[in-house]
């Protein structure tokens, strides 16, 4: 039944890459966007980390650092240095502003000294002035640009590696005294502490958050989108099955006088059953693998970063099988249900 | 070696309603080696008889045997294995897959007997040289006449060899240059061993036939002196799917023409026919069977039965077929 079905692709191949290329393209867009999906996932882990922090000291009741409005007086960073166990422990102040130069934009802001951790800097130095930023990927501005905000004008001292979050939204880097004077209108509070090793005691007030939590807190602003994401892959995978179903069930109906004289002349319906599903298969599959460099392409006109993985890769041939399966049943259905006895109908 | 035996078979199928019964209680024994035609009318029930025969089919009631197996009970592998195994089919519009090439369709079977490639490829070969493709065997059906798409479905009936080989109007899409290789051949099928039965409505292949089953009777032309028949009230003259040789001219009384309800449902009043009227000309005109059953009303009828010959020099133009005005004539096709 294998050569049945393999000399039937044949025999109607235009159909069947037409099949193959429309499908290959709807798997490409649900593996592009299942790419955005891990890279927003995989934003606030890559940033969190970044900073190399043992745990968060954050205002009591505040989920995390990076969404709340929560914050502490910046002398609690003075007395958690002061505290047992505690290795170092370094203010972070965060923000968002809008970039009014060139295509408006909207950035997170972080105050932190670049210099005791936190991301790479790839090109140039850390911020040293309450007007200077270091930014990172996504922000299309060179060295000594001058970056007009809605929280002032600063001067490009630095470039960092990735440290996008909230949606993809690139990041400045700020003194923490030039993100105080941004978003706490210059009063000497933070909205965390980067903390190395683990207090013994907490200052009144305080609680720590994990890193885990930290990473929670930032995916929540971008829980929506990633459901959104999500369903239309769901719906993508629907409409590949939908384009191979329609084309394997529209072969099926004009081979109703070949599964009759199959099943007339004896052939099992498992075999009738299995040389459709091969069909699907192939095209589900070949469309898949196509699908995979067909994302690569794709991921050059996506405004977002797209991450590729070998587990996207993987995920794509997998969903290939399931499809393929699924999209066989309505012409299943049809060739089993053939009256064998059709066969003797007429020329 | 196996013989083919039916037993009371009754096949009724609904047409439009109607209960429609091609075979009622039929019998028929074939001995092996024979070549059997079944002869007649389109819808008398030919190509029914060979689903039966072919398990593709279940009858009503009856039974059929090939060799010891008992066709109409046959269920699953069972069945599956009859169909591989112990029937080969030719069909009439040949019903070869037409992605494959002719050595591939020949394969088929086999394949799915569970025969290995290379033995299905040697066999195949071999019977597509016995019916004179060998040049062929890489050619799709698409690319060959239809004798010679033929010739393969030929082939392929024969791949497992199996002791019965149907064949529905085998040569009903030919031209006379390829019906002579096919004829060939179908002859040559029927050796010790196997019997092939070979429906038909081509009397070129009479000569053939060790026998001829005739499911419909030809009309009788003849001269017979016409015979005056009295019946008693509701007393039926012809009964649904009997043969009809006779027409009938109502003299006395009145005849009523009911047809039988499918599924049991009763039956139906098409026409009542008084004096001076006639019925039943369709049957004896086209070897047809009887479509309706023909009874006295609720009193005595007497009527006379004509041949057709008789009749159309006693009506002339009224009656359908006749030399003169037929385009003119209305006649009820229901009898």
């Amino acid at each position: 039944m294998w050569l049945i079905s393999l000399r039937d692709l044949q025999y109607r191949y235009r159909r069947f890459l037409i099949a193959i290329a429309v499908t290959a393209l709807v798997f490409g867009i649900a593996v592009a966007i299942d790419g955005i999906k891990q890279t927003l996932q995989r934003e606030p882990a890559d940033l969190v980390a970044s900073f190399d922090a043992d745990t968060w000291v954050v205002r009591q009741g505040s989920s995390g650092l990076f969404t709340t409005n929560a914050v502490l007086p910046a002398s609690v960073v003075a007395t958690l240095r002061e505290t047992a166990g505690v290795r170092s422990a370094e203010p972070v102040v965060t923000g968002r502003t809008t970039v009014l130069t060139g295509k408006r934009e909207n950035v997170n802001l972080l105050g932190y000294d670049l210099r005791r951790g936190g991301p790479e800097i790839v090109e140039g130095r850390a911020a040293a002035g309450d007007r200077e930023v270091v930014v990172g990927d996504g922000l299309d501005v060179a060295l000594g640009d001058r970056l007009a905000t809605t929280s002032g004008v600063f001067r490009v001292v630095g470039r960092a590696d990735g440290s996008r979050y909230n949606g993809g939204a690139p990041t400045m880097f700020l003194t923490v005294k030039g993100a105080q004077r941004v978003s706490v209108d210059g009063l000497p509070l933070v909205m965390g502490v980067a903390v190395q090793g683990r207090p013994e005691t907490l200052p009144k007030g305080t609680s720590l958050a994990t890193n885990s939590r930290a990473v929670e807190d930032l995916r929540l602003t971008i829980k929506s989108a990633t459901a959104t994401i999500d369903f239309v892959a769901l719906l993508t995978w629907l409409i590949a099955a939908g384009v191979i179903g329609a084309i394997v069930y529209l072969t099926a109906i004009e081979r109703t006088r070949d599964f009759a004289v199959l099943r007339a002349t004896g052939s099992p319906k498992r075999l009738v059953v299995g040389g459709l599903m091969i069909q699907s298969l192939v095209v589900a599959l070949v469309a898949a693998i196509l699908a995979v460099p067909l994302a690569f392409v794709l991921r050059i006109g996506m405004p977002l970063p797209v991450t590729l993985s070998g587990g996207s890769m993987i995920r794509i041939v997998i969903v290939g099988i399931v499809v393929g399966v699924l999209a066989s049943l309505a012409a299943v259905r049809r060739a089993i249900t053939t009256d064998p006895a059709l066969a003797f109908g007429g020329v | 070696m196996p013989d083919v035996t039916i037993r009371d078979l009754t096949i009724e199928y609904s047409s439009g309603g109607y209960a429609v019964r091609p075979f009622d209680h039929f019998n028929l024994e074939l001995q092996t080696g024979q070549l059997v035609l079944l002869l007649g009318a389109s819808g008398c029930g030919k190509t029914t008889l060979l689903s039966v025969l072919s398990s593709l089919l279940t009858p009503t009631s009856g039974t059929v045997h090939v060799g010891e197996t008992e066709v109409t009970g046959l269920t699953g592998a069972a069945l599956t294995e009859y169909r591989q195994r112990g029937v080969g089919v030719i069909f009439q519009g040949f019903n070869l897959i037409p992605s494959l090439t002719a050595l591939e369709n020949v394969e088929v079977p086999m394949r799915s007997a569970g025969r290995s490639r290379k033995e299905a490829r040697a066999r195949a070969e071999e019977l597509l040289a016995m019916v004179g493709l060998e040049d062929r065997v890489g050619h799709r059906p698409g690319a060959m006449s239809g004798g010679q798409q033929q010739r393969v479905s030929i082939a392929r009936a024969l791949a497992l060899d199996p002791p019965l080989v149907v064949a529905d109007e085998p040569t009903a899409s030919l031209d006379y240059i390829q019906v002579d290789a096919v004829i060939r051949h179908l002859r040559d099928l029927a050796s010790p061993g196997r019997i092939v039965v070979i429906s038909t409505h081509d009397e070129r292949l009479l000569p053939l036939a060790d026998r001829v089953v005739e499911l419909t009777p030809r009309a009788i032309l003849d001269q017979r002196p016409p015979e005056r028949q009295e019946l008693a009230s509701g007393e039926e003259l012809f009964h649904q799917g009997d043969p009809g040789t006779l027409v009938y001219e109502v003299d006395e009384g009145s005849i009523e023409i009911v047809r039988e309800l499918a599924d049991g449902a009763g039956e139906e009043i098409l026409q009542i026919v008084e004096p001076g009227g006639y019925f039943g000309e369709l049957a004896p005109m086209f070897g047809l069977q009887r479509a309706a059953t023909a009874r006295a009303g609720a009193a005595p009828a007497v009527v006379t039965a004509y041949t057709l010959r008789d009749f159309r020099g006693r009506r002339g133009s009224e009656v359908l077929g006749a030399a003169e005005g037929t385009d003119d004539v209305s006649i009820d096709p229901r009898t």
